[in-house]
């Protein structure tokens, strides 16, 4: 009986999956997932960044009676999301974040009753009129993404993560699916703790992506790298990101590229303009770029199946930030390549990273005396972290000093607290040189990558796809692109603006 | 001499023109603000006093490390040099004086003068480019699109102009590109042509100003005051004829709108009665703010009555002054009249006498 069960749901999902979202069968681990969920089981998922997540709870959304929650920390991620569904042609979905006109905001929850998605950021769940509206409707699934920040742990710790728990409770205890793309065991007791998951399912997969071919390539400087980069590129499959340490390199890599291949190139980073930010993204997702050379700004929340090409120009700082930003690569199963260049100058930038992170012991001391003063006040919060960026604090560190200071209780004084940031700052720097370390072995290490960073994860490995890593013999021979830069599609470029116009807002008439 | 090194670029123009203007009484910093449109007193005040409030707001996208490297590029070519050493205030060398002197026309495009409803410049421009992406997503049948803007305030404006008509979303697209056609068209084509790409819709994305330059082989800057240029026509156009562009309209403040809304406020107070003092207590600004306020008025409404706080014989005393030292520094006009003129005072009487000189944007010694 309960097994007929199990095979009609099975059956329902299928149709689902087929019939929304267009796949004919569940990618490894999705089915595990949707399966405990369905059941009403609590589930903790770790699953690598391009494995289909989201499938995982939109599924279910079509199965279950009531709201499908999900909890997402990123305004981007929220976006793409939503919009992936309406792409689908899912019209009841729909984000609720701080940043929407109010009207807008009313708008969502006086229709919430008929929504079927709803993403929210954890600042929003804890207003109290959204709770309220939130308590009076049906949530039949209560899904954490990036999970992970819940933990301290992480890099990403998003205090608001930890009232998620008594929401839930306020909530009737619908079941919780907790996802996440890497937590380690630490990581993974602090989810379960803070997020009060109870009779939990775990699926844990690996954290390989096999059909991503890892190589590191040791030069003497950077304009080394700049050429052996420009012959990459004009040899392998693309489109490609470039992901770069600085700025000013994007810029300067796009137009190096160019000017010596051809290739519609361009570049992307946090001090753009915000429109501009979008419009490069935009192109990208369309395919209207072979190369983009950008930060890490770029990235969360960028939903294209054949990126085929990684480049790391300068190595981040963790393992963790290195898997995530090669696990863009091709993420429809296809074969996909990243390459990592490595020069001694570039071990600047990481521990510079580091010390960023964090507000230098002077302005430490001298913020909390000017609060004391009552010269500064630690709200509202904008103005507080805008006077610490005025004064040459990074938004990290300015966002960890309000974190410290607003929960100091109003008889003590701020100066109170001082040694314990010490202490704090001094306990993150470690855990953050040691993720250094960690990345700066696996570029050192002479024995398989892939290895490498499963034995590092507390994996085994399971099997060794063919093209594996330079350790393994790999040659750059295996990628070549099928067709030569000439014979891609050119978009051309309108720039008459009656012709432009024209095509923008004249439908065609056979359209209808 | 050769013809070829004689020929300034674009860019080495507007700031040899710039600094020109500024007579090295601002620092760089000044110059970075205006093209930025930084919309600080300072700013906009100096805007008016130098006559280059059409450059105002001209190069919002600009960044410091992008100006920076530019002014070391006209110093390295000997065109401009610190006022002092270890200055920030820059003046023309004679290089520098010859080089703009022998521009033979003025590259500046006219647009950029119609600078009366720049408070709204960014609003309208972002309203426009979602207006046209959602009406080519409608007329495409575009299930679903990434919006260029998350703006609140442009997205319920876009939002309320497309709800509030009756007309069906191919007539509405049709109604609009109308109104943006009979635009355009009373521009030179230049400018309407970097306004349209970089407007994003149905399968076209927008282009970046970089990547057009990068297309028509022009200079970035170049490209930013053409695009501003042409939208200020724009502008212009549906601010004076709202009945004759209703679509468009809707999507602008047409209320003209020198003032920034705080120094609008302090204005109609004033009006009603009230001191300086009252008004900064009444709004809970400092007196310098109010002071501001001031200034700023006086400089957009030259009739604006100041015989209270300033009398035409210390305004004329102060002018004189200011002509006899060749400055307009507040420090060394008030370190002459010491205790005879507020700092203030010296602010207004330099700006009724800015307005009263009137514009002289294409420069003056040419």
């Amino acid at each position: 009986m309960e097994l007929r069960d199990e095979t009609q749901k099975l059956k329902r999902a299928h149709v689902i999956l087929k019939e929304k979202f267009g796949y004919e069968q569940f990618r490894a681990g999705q089915w595990q997932v949707i399966q405990d969920v369905l059941n009403g089981h609590d589930v903790f998922a770790m699953m690598p960044t391009g494995s289909g997540k989201s499938i995982c709870y939109e599924v279910p959304g079509y199965l279950m009676e009531g709201l499908v929650l999900i909890i997402s920390p990123l305004l981007s991620l929220m976006e793409d999301q939503v919009h992936q569904l309406r792409k689908i042609g899912e019209k009841q979905a729909r984000a609720l974040n701080g940043l929407m006109h109010p009207q807008e905001r009313k708008r969502v929850l006086q229709k919430i009753n008929t929504l079927r998605f709803l993403f929210i950021s954890p600042e929003m769940l804890r207003q109290p009129q959204i709770l309220a509206v939130l308590q009076r409707t049906k949530v039949s699934l209560f899904v954490v993404d990036e999970a992970h920040c819940v933990s301290q742990w992480g890099h990403d710790f998003r205090p608001d993560y930890l009232y998620l728990a008594q929401i839930k409770a306020k909530l009737g205890y619908p079941p919780c699916l907790a996802v996440t793309a890497t937590a380690d065991e630490r990581v993974r007791v602090d989810i379960a703790r803070a997020l009060d998951l109870r009779d939990v399912r775990q699926l844990l997969m690996s954290v390989d992506r096999s059909n991503i071919a890892l190589i590191v390539k040791k030069v003497m400087d950077n304009s080394e790298k700049v050429d052996q980069l420009i012959q990459l590129l004009s040899k392998v499959r693309l489109p490609g990101i470039v992901y770069c340490a600085a700025r000013d390199w994007t810029e300067r890599l796009a137009e190096q590229i160019r000017l010596h291949t051809g290739l519609r190139t361009a570049y992307y980073h946090g001090g753009m303009d915000a429109v501009d930010r979008r419009k490069i993204q935009n192109q990208f997702l369309d395919g209207e770029l072979d190369v983009l050379c950008c930060t890490n700004a770029f990235g969360m929340g960028i939903n294209k199946p054949d990126i085929r090409l990684v480049v790391h120009f300068q190595f981040p700082g963790t393992m963790n930030a290195y898997l995530q930003e090669i696990g863009r690569a091709s993420r429809d199963g296809k074969q996909g390549l990243a390459v990592l260049y490595y020069t001694e100058q570039d071990e600047r930038y990481p521990s510079g990273f580091i010390d960023m992170n964090f507000p230098d012991d002077t302005m430490l001391h001298q913020v909390l005396v000017e609060l004391d003063q009552g010269l500064l006040q630690t709200e509202p919060k904008d103005n507080f972290l805008e006077t610490l960026q005025g004064r040459g604090a990074s938004e990290t560190a300015a966002r960890f000093l309000y974190e410290q200071v607003r929960a100091v209780p109003r008889e003590k004084r701020f100066l109170s607290i001082l040694d314990e940031c010490r202490r704090i700052i001094r306990e993150r720097r470690i855990i953050q040189m040691n993720d250094l370390k960690v990345m700066k072995d696996y570029i050192n290490s002479n024995t398989c990558r892939r290895a490498f960073y499963q034995s590092f994860y507390k994996e085994k490995q399971q099997h060794k796809p063919k093209l594996c890593c330079d350790q393994c013999g790999l040659q750059f021979d295996a990628f070549s692109g099928e067709e030569s830069p000439e014979d891609r599609p050119h978009s051309e470029q309108i720039l008459e603006w009656r012709a432009r116009l024209t095509l923008l807002l004249k439908g065609s008439d056979h359209e209808k | 001499m050769i013809e070829e090194s004689n020929k300034l670029l674009y860019r080495d123009e507007l700031i040899l023109y710039l600094i020109h203007c500024f007579q090295g009484e601002r620092t760089i910093s000044g110059i970075y603000h205006l093209l930025k449109g930084k919309k600080s007193a300072q700013s906009i005040q100096d805007s008016y006093l130098f006559h280059v409030e059409p450059f105002f707001h001209t190069c919002e996208d600009l960044d410091r490390m992008e100006f920076d490297s530019l002014i070391m590029e006209c110093q390295h070519a000997g065109w401009i040099c610190p006022k002092n050493d270890n200055s920030h205030h820059y003046i023309l060398t004679q290089m520098g004086n010859e080089a703009l002197a022998g521009q033979k026309t003025n590259l500046f495009p006219d647009g950029l003068r119609l600078t009366d409803y720049i408070n709204d410049e960014s609003q309208y421009w972002l309203k426009l480019q979602l207006m046209v992406q959602s009406l080519s997503a409608l007329v495409h049948h575009q299930q679903a699109y990434l919006p260029l803007t998350h703006v609140p305030s442009v997205t319920e404006s876009v939002r309320r102009c497309l709800l509030s008509t009756t007309l069906s979303r191919h007539d509405l697209a049709n109604r609009f590109y109308e109104e943006l056609v009979r635009l355009l068209s009373n521009c030179p084509s230049k400018e309407a042509d970097l306004l349209v790409s970089q407007l994003t819709g149905f399968k076209k994305n927008g282009l970046t100003i970089r990547q057009i330059a990068v297309l028509t082989d022009r200079d970035n800057y170049e490209c930013r005051l053409l695009f501003k240029s042409g939208l200020r026509r724009v502008m212009k156009q549906i601010a004076e004829k709202p009945d004759q562009f209703p679509y468009n309209s809707k999507l602008l403040h047409t209320q003209r709108s020198g003032l920034s809304r705080s120094a609008a406020e302090t204005l109609q107070r004033i009006r009603d009665g009230l001191s300086l003092g009252e008004v900064a207590r009444s709004r809970r600004l400092t007196e310098s703010t109010v002071e501001d306020h001031l200034v700023e008025i006086v400089l957009k409404d030259p009739n604006f009555e100041v015989n209270h706080y300033l009398t035409d014989e210390l305004e004329l005393q102060i002018i004189q002054t200011a002509t006899a030292a060749k400055t307009r520094q507040l420090k060394a006009i008030k370190s002459q009249l010491k205790a005879q003129a507020s700092y203030f005072q010296i602010r207004l009487a330099l700006a009724r006498n800015a307005v009263r000189k009137g514009e002289t944007f294409g420069g003056t010694s040419r």
